[in-house]
């Protein structure tokens, strides 16, 4: 079999699972945790072989990018949307890891959903993430990337939603959602700018030779790349939880463990970064951009890692922990260390996953090692504490038990002046109720819902 | 002049019309009325195969000539023809009176004369006819429905004046119109679409009147076959300028409403406002006058109507089940209970904003880039305005679909067989409509293609 067909293989097999899965169900067929478990395993099991296979071809034959293209998806007069997949340097290993990981997740949700009523649904939704992130690490341009990255987002969003008989999974998934939305308009807006400016947005398009490769003769002028850069640098913060979008991820700790391990702890939020290494030659052509990514990585890296040293849950404080190192990998993306950029996201990945999936056995563990070590564990993580004044101390703990006040923030100058505004369009609909009782009833359920 | 080879639009009209004359005196008033909405969307069917299959013109029916089908309406026509046969297979026992089934086949009746009308005078006939139903009261006696009334027949009244004064002025068709006459048409169509800002009558509808008919009503989308047919007809100069402006207001629709949707609770407010706000898109992407934005909202109407079908009927499907969801003073948690129906509300609803994988994110993506290629910042303006109504859908499911399941609600049916083969085929045609788009594009590219010419040909 051809690396190619490999590779198409790689990408469809989780859509077509989700999909067969998905028909059966609304046709009023079910499927036994049995039969889901080993359909899991089978196929992740497979797809990693068929990675190692892929890896294998392109090292012995000593191709080091593979392209595979599948012509247009769609086409209206000179507008064609390409479907062309790609795997390089770049791309191998966070493919292999993704596929390699959501296998070990899906694995280990065998066990961990063992008879929730959402079994069926939470397989059905790990089945098309895997495919969407797939798409998003094999995309050969920013137009089919777009498709996994919001495909990532909406199955992220209905597992926070997972248990979704209580209120706070709810809330917090909706709250991801909005998150999501806002970031992802910074994608949308840079996809169709560089189809304005550049007349593409495909790699190939934009950049020369292999990956990193060089920015090609474009032709939008030095003010167009670097628009379409930062755009694409709050694209990425917004996938990654970072700098001004960094608030989702705690929220986000409200979903079933495995999907908490595989979303924010191995793949979904390492798309931001991986799209930053992708367009890596827009940095060295724009240094707004570079100084954007530098410091929103370094910023958000402090933040996380005083906030983690606060959190009293366990997933919580991962997923400040998560952050930050995000925001380091953030940080080494604009310093132009890309290769450790890289070996930082697998590990960190693989790292984040087996702690994640171990959260529900922490006390067990921690009572383990404290019976081995003879019931004396020194406390750590007090060294760096302890170099700041006191005063210090006090401001730095309160900052961070306020999680750097950022809801209140984001609550206080950006939602609630965009309900007014809404609720003040209501002017223009018969029956105006903006005064009086019933509108103060709806714009408490309204600031209900929202928060 | 060509013919279609059998009276294909007459025989759908006439099935309509028999239909819901039946349906008031049947003691089977449903069977009826799907016989009858079965037989129109197989004649409505038979008639755009032999348009596709012809590719170009105007195709008359041999019985009545005052009928046509061309590229622009005749994949509408069967399309609509389906969305009737949905509705009526979906109507809750309570909203499936022998009246009120006969009220959504007269208004499906009135949509079919205004598609296939080859003239004014027919296309104005049906646009009154669209009315009577709610004029008549076939639906029973609805609160506050003055006002809605009020906007459906102003917007008569205005399309009638335009037709009027084209013909005193021996003016035949859309070409020659005199800006007044124009103006008139444009009235028409935001009067009639809840353009902004009138768009409070449509609110109004969906909240307090009968929500199957009104968004039967809804999906017709007139206006925006009203703007589409005066493109088609090559317009003077002055009247592009009325269809920019008319453009600007369709973003100001699709974005305030979008934004005003995020203090809204009441689920069916929140429906209209999604839906004023994705219909906006159509009459936008209709004024890019390229062929990207104008195929995009020409596949974007098929995907608001398919969509947002689904979406209401579901919403009412709630309704007569539990109450409170009207007015919810919190979230309802009804996927518990009712997890199919949450399925087909998402995949409805996550079309209608554009996810990939479905058709609206084709429609999205070509209305964007069309939209970016004349007017960039209507492009810029429908992004945000997608984003807004993303967090209102997700806001709705949440609000109708998570959280604490009311104690009241003891034990609610799932989506019943009945239902759930309609609401499978939206869904159907949605996703494998978005996997394949190449089809469904082909069928509106001649008339994106015509309308394209028609504008170029002027402006050059």
């Amino acid at each position: 079999m051809s690396p190619q067909n490999i590779l198409l293989i790689l990408v469809s097999t989780p859509l077509v699972v989700f999909l067969a899965m998905s028909v059966l169900w609304l046709l009023g067929g079910h499927m036994p945790e049995q039969a889901i478990s080993r359909i899991t395993k089978a196929v992740y099991a497979i797809l990693t072989i068929g990675a190692f296979i892929l890896g294998y071809k392109m090292w012995q034959s000593g191709v080091t990018t593979l392209r595979v293209s599948l012509g247009d998806w769609f086409t209206v007069a000179h507008y064609g949307f390409p479907l062309s997949l790609l795997v390089d340097r770049l791309s191998f290993p966070i493919v292999a890891v993704t596929i390699i990981l959501a296998g070990v997740v899906g694995s280990f949700s065998v066990r961990y959903l063992h008879r929730d009523p959402g079994f069926y649904r939470f397989f059905l939704l790990l089945h098309l993430f895997t495919f969407g992130a797939l798409l998003v690490f094999t995309a050969d341009s920013l137009d089919l990337l777009i498709g996994g990255w919001e495909i990532v987002g909406i199955t992220s969003v209905l597992l926070i939603g997972f248990f979704q008989y209580r209120m706070d999974p709810a809330r917090n998934a909706l709250r991801v959602f909005a998150t999501y939305r806002v970031a992802d308009l910074f994608m949308l807006v840079a996809v169709f700018l560089a189809h304005h400016w550049f007349g593409t947005a495909s790699w190939e398009g934009m950049f020369s030779g292999e990956w990193p490769g060089h920015v090609h003769n474009l032709q939008g002028s030095a003010a167009s790349i670097s628009i379409i850069a930062v755009l694409l640098v709050f694209a990425a913060s917004g996938k990654s939880s970072q700098g001004p979008f960094c608030g989702w991820l705690p929220r986000a700790m409200e979903g079933p463990t495995p999907s908490s391990a595989v979303f924010y702890g191995a793949i979904s939020v390492h798309a931001g970064a991986y799209l930053l290494l992708r367009i890596e030659p827009l940095f060295r052509v724009s240094w707004v951009a570079t100084a954007l990514v530098i410091f929103v990585g370094l910023t958000t890296a402090l933040l996380g890692t005083l906030v983690h040293r606060t959190c009293a849950d366990a997933k919580t404080s991962l997923a400040y922990a998560s952050q930050t190192q995000l925001g380091l990998i953030f940080a080494e993306i604009g310093f132009g260390w890309t290769t450790f950029a890289i070996i930082h996201i697998v590990s960190h990945a693989i790292l984040r996953t087996l702690q994640f999936l171990r959260t529900p056995s922490m006390l067990r563990d921690h009572h383990r090692v404290h019976a081995a070590a003879g019931g004396k564990i020194d406390p750590t993580g007090e060294h760096l504490e302890a170099l700041f004044p006191r005063g210090i101390q006090i401001w730095l703990y309160r900052f961070a038990l306020g999680r750097g006040f950022y809801d209140s923030i984001l609550n206080r100058f950006i939602i609630a002046p965009l309900l007014w505004g809404a609720r003040m369009l209501a002017i223009f609909e018969p029956g105006w109720e903006a005064v009086g009782p019933d509108a103060e009833q709806h714009a408490s359920k309204s600031e209900t819902a929202a928060s | 002049m060509e013919y279609l080879s059998l009276p294909y639009l007459t025989a759908g009209v006439a099935a309509l019309f028999a239909g819901a004359l039946l349906s008031l005196r049947s003691q089977k008033p449903r069977a009826t009325a799907i016989v009858a909405a079965c037989v129109a969307l197989l004649s409505f069917l038979l008639a755009a195969r032999e348009v596709i299959v012809a590719g170009h013109g105007r195709l008359f029916d041999p019985l009545l000539r005052c009928f046509e089908a061309d590229g622009l309406d005749a994949v509408p026509m069967a399309f609509y023809a389906a969305l009737t046969l949905v509705f009526v297979v979906l109507a809750p026992r309570r909203d499936a009176s022998g009246s009120a089934l006969a009220g959504m086949l007269l208004i499906s009746l009135a949509t079919q004369i205004t598609y296939a009308a080859a003239d004014l005078v027919t296309l104005t006939a049906g646009w009154w006819l669209t009315s009577l139903p709610f004029v008549l009261r076939l639906f029973g006696v609805q609160r506050s429905q003055k006002l809605s009334q009020g906007f459906l027949i102003a917007s008569c009244v205005a399309l009638t004046a335009a037709v009027v004064i084209m013909h005193t002025t021996e003016i035949e068709d859309l070409s020659h119109a005199s800006m007044v006459a124009f103006g008139l048409i444009i009235l028409a169509v935001i009067l009639r679409k809840g353009v902004f800002p009138l768009h409070g009558w449509m609110l109004s509808a969906f909240e307090k009147g009968p929500l199957l008919p009104t968004a039967l009503l809804f999906n017709g989308h007139l206006g925006a076959l009203l703007i589409a047919r005066s493109e088609a007809h090559a317009l003077p100069q002055a009247a592009r300028h009325a269809l920019d402006i008319l453009s600007t207001v369709a973003i100001a629709t699709a974005l305030i409403t979008s934004i005003r949707g995020l203090a809204e609770n009441r689920p069916r407010r929140l429906l209209a406002l999604l839906c004023v706000s994705q219909a906006g898109f159509i009459l936008a992407g209709i004024a890019t006058a390229n062929a990207e934005g104008i195929t995009g909202a020409l596949l974007h109407w098929l995907v608001v109507s398919a969509a947002s079908t689904g979406l209401i009927c579901i919403v009412r499907v709630l309704e007569v089940r539990v109450a409170g969801v009207a007015d919810p003073a919190s979230h309802l948690g009804l996927a518990v209970k009712a997890p199919r129906l949450a399925t087909f509300f998402l995949v409805c609803g996550l079309a209608l904003i554009g996810l990939p994988g479905t058709l609206g994110y084709c429609a999205e993506d070509l209305l964007f880039h069309g939209a970016l290629e004349s007017h960039p910042y209507i492009g810029l303006a429908l992004l945000v305005a997608t984003a807004f109504n993303a967090i209102n859908l997700i806001r709705l499911f949440s609000i109708l679909f998570l959280g604490v399941l009311p104690k009241h609600v003891i034990d609610i049916p799932d989506a019943l067989p009945r239902e759930r083969w309609p609401l499978a085929a939206c869904a159907v045609f949605l996703i494998c409509g978005g996997l394949l788009p190449g089809t469904i594009i082909a069928w509106r590219s001649e008339a994106a293609h015509v309308m394209e010419q028609a504008l170029g040909v002027e402006s050059h």
